[in-house]
């Protein structure tokens, strides 16, 4: 408490980054940049998103490449003694690996599903209204 | 309900080997980056933000983990799983009652957490505060171009980016880390402004490094946990925390990979560089910005 009884209040030391927001993640405070200056950031962000997605597809190929080396692509999980993870052994990590591409085959069906129904409702739809001598509303 | 102990940190900080060396006192329990204060309530870590960077999901793997642990005794995909319906069971509650609720169940032992996305935000910290008014800080400084570095070594600067600590040049924009260094512990010291002097202590993570023994010894002295050398030496062996390796697959994180790839301690001495040099992370030469440095003075750094 400070003197006057008053729960004591945060200090205002200035800050020094010239992009201000609280979170300055999630709500930058834009309005103090210029406009050649906001342009120049989202470049910045843009170049950064592009490298990491070269950087991603690189390792991806060099992957291919070689065959699917899962070892290299789990190696990171392994410790500084190069022993296994503990909470991940290699068994769950090949289910989880087989139920997400189950998963996609399913989701797959499913969308396919989806679309043959879409196509047929369509057809009714466009069958009822040349039979009304109308066009369907939404084109 | 003990009081937590919460690290204060800019990421890079030697936090999550501190905040583990600490959680390993037999009068602690050290937890994950919980992330809990980044948000009110517990549904808005399922919630996509408008975050221009990423969403990044691993804001939640620490808690998840955290939750199997101490509810189920193990950190697996079913315990996993049931953390998750746990969070769903509590959607609507406020982060701080989650917190609290956490810190009961591991009474009498003292939370330590450190998640340093709370330094983000002077509205996090103040959360925290009051959601646990006799809990203590401790402001974990690192040389600015120490913490620089590293954090530009880390995923090309990304961290730095996320944080809009960018540098507008003639031409062009680059990312500068210096601005989210001093911006992070000006966060931070504003808001110990508002925490009595005896709760909050400042320490040099280099310090720590170089001199763990005496260091802990005095953090253990200054919480109220015994010091003797049993509690120390036990605390000198972070990768025995049940968070210092990675989780099952669907809560791999809620850590540092690097720490969590490599948590054993190698006591070190820091080489804690000059003020006045060009720093490494830039080509045209330029070093430390005057208020950076003004900064690292008044934390200690000469």
């Amino acid at each position: 408490m400070s003197a006057d009884g008053a729960p004591p209040r945060p200090g205002n030391r200035p800050k020094l980054g010239p992009v201000q927001g609280e979170p300055v993640t999630k709500r930058p405070d834009l309005a103090a940049l210029t406009p050649r200056q906001r342009a120049l950031r989202l470049a910045v962000i843009k170049e950064f998103k592009a490298k990491k997605v070269k950087k991603f597809v690189e390792k991806q190929v060099q992957h291919l490449n070689t065959n699917r080396q899962i070892v290299e692509g789990i190696k990171f999980l392994f410790d500084e003694h190069g022993a296994p993870p503990r909470n991940a052994p290699l068994e769950d990590i090949i289910q989880e690996r087989r139920n997400i591409e189950y998963q996609i085959r399913w989701f797959d069906a499913v969308l396919q599903e989806l679309r043959n129904r879409l196509t047929k409702v369509r057809e009714i739809e466009d069958y009822a209204f040349e039979s009304l001598g109308a066009e369907p509303l939404d084109e | 309900m003990a009081a937590p102990l919460f690290l204060l940190a800019p990421p890079r900080s030697y936090t999550s080997l501190i905040n583990a060396m600490l959680g390993q006192h037999p009068q602690a329990f050290g937890l994950p980056e919980l992330c809990l204060f980044n948000v009110k309530y517990l549904k808005e870590m399922w919630i996509r933000d408008s975050d221009e960077m990423s969403d990044d999901t691993r804001a939640r793997q620490g808690l998840l983990r955290a939750v199997a642990e101490i509810y189920a005794g193990e950190q697996n995909k079913a315990t996993i799983t049931m953390a998750n319906h746990w969070a769903a069971a509590r959607q609507e509650w406020t982060t701080a009652d989650i917190y609290r609720e956490l810190v009961a169940k591991i009474h009498p032992l003292i939370a330590v957490e450190k998640s340093p996305a709370y330094t983000i935000a002077l509205d996090r910290m103040l959360a925290m505060h009051e959601a646990f008014p006799d809990a203590r800080f401790i402001h974990l400084t690192r040389h600015p171009v120490g913490q620089c570095k590293s954090v530009m070594q880390m995923n090309d600067g990304a961290f730095a980016l996320y944080v809009n600590s960018i540098e507008f040049q003639e031409d062009r924009a680059v990312i500068e880390p210096q601005y989210q260094w001093h911006d992070l512990n000006i966060n931070i010291l504003n808001f110990l402004d508002t925490v009595p002097a005896d709760r909050q202590l400042r320490l040099r993570g280099e310090d720590v490094m170089s001199d763990p023994p005496t260091q802990l010894a005095r953090i253990c002295r200054w919480l109220g946990i015994r010091d003797d050398a049993e509690a120390v030496d036990e605390m000198m062996h972070p990768e025995r925390s049940p968070f210092a390796c990675f989780g099952p697959l669907p809560a791999l994180f809620g850590n540092d990979p690097n720490f969590l790839r490599g948590p054993t301690f190698h006591p070190h001495a820091v080489k804690v560089p000059r003020l006045d040099k060009p720093v490494p992370w830039r080509d045209d030469g330029k070093g430390l910005h005057p208020r950076v440095v003004a900064l690292a003075q008044e934390l200690g750094y000469a």
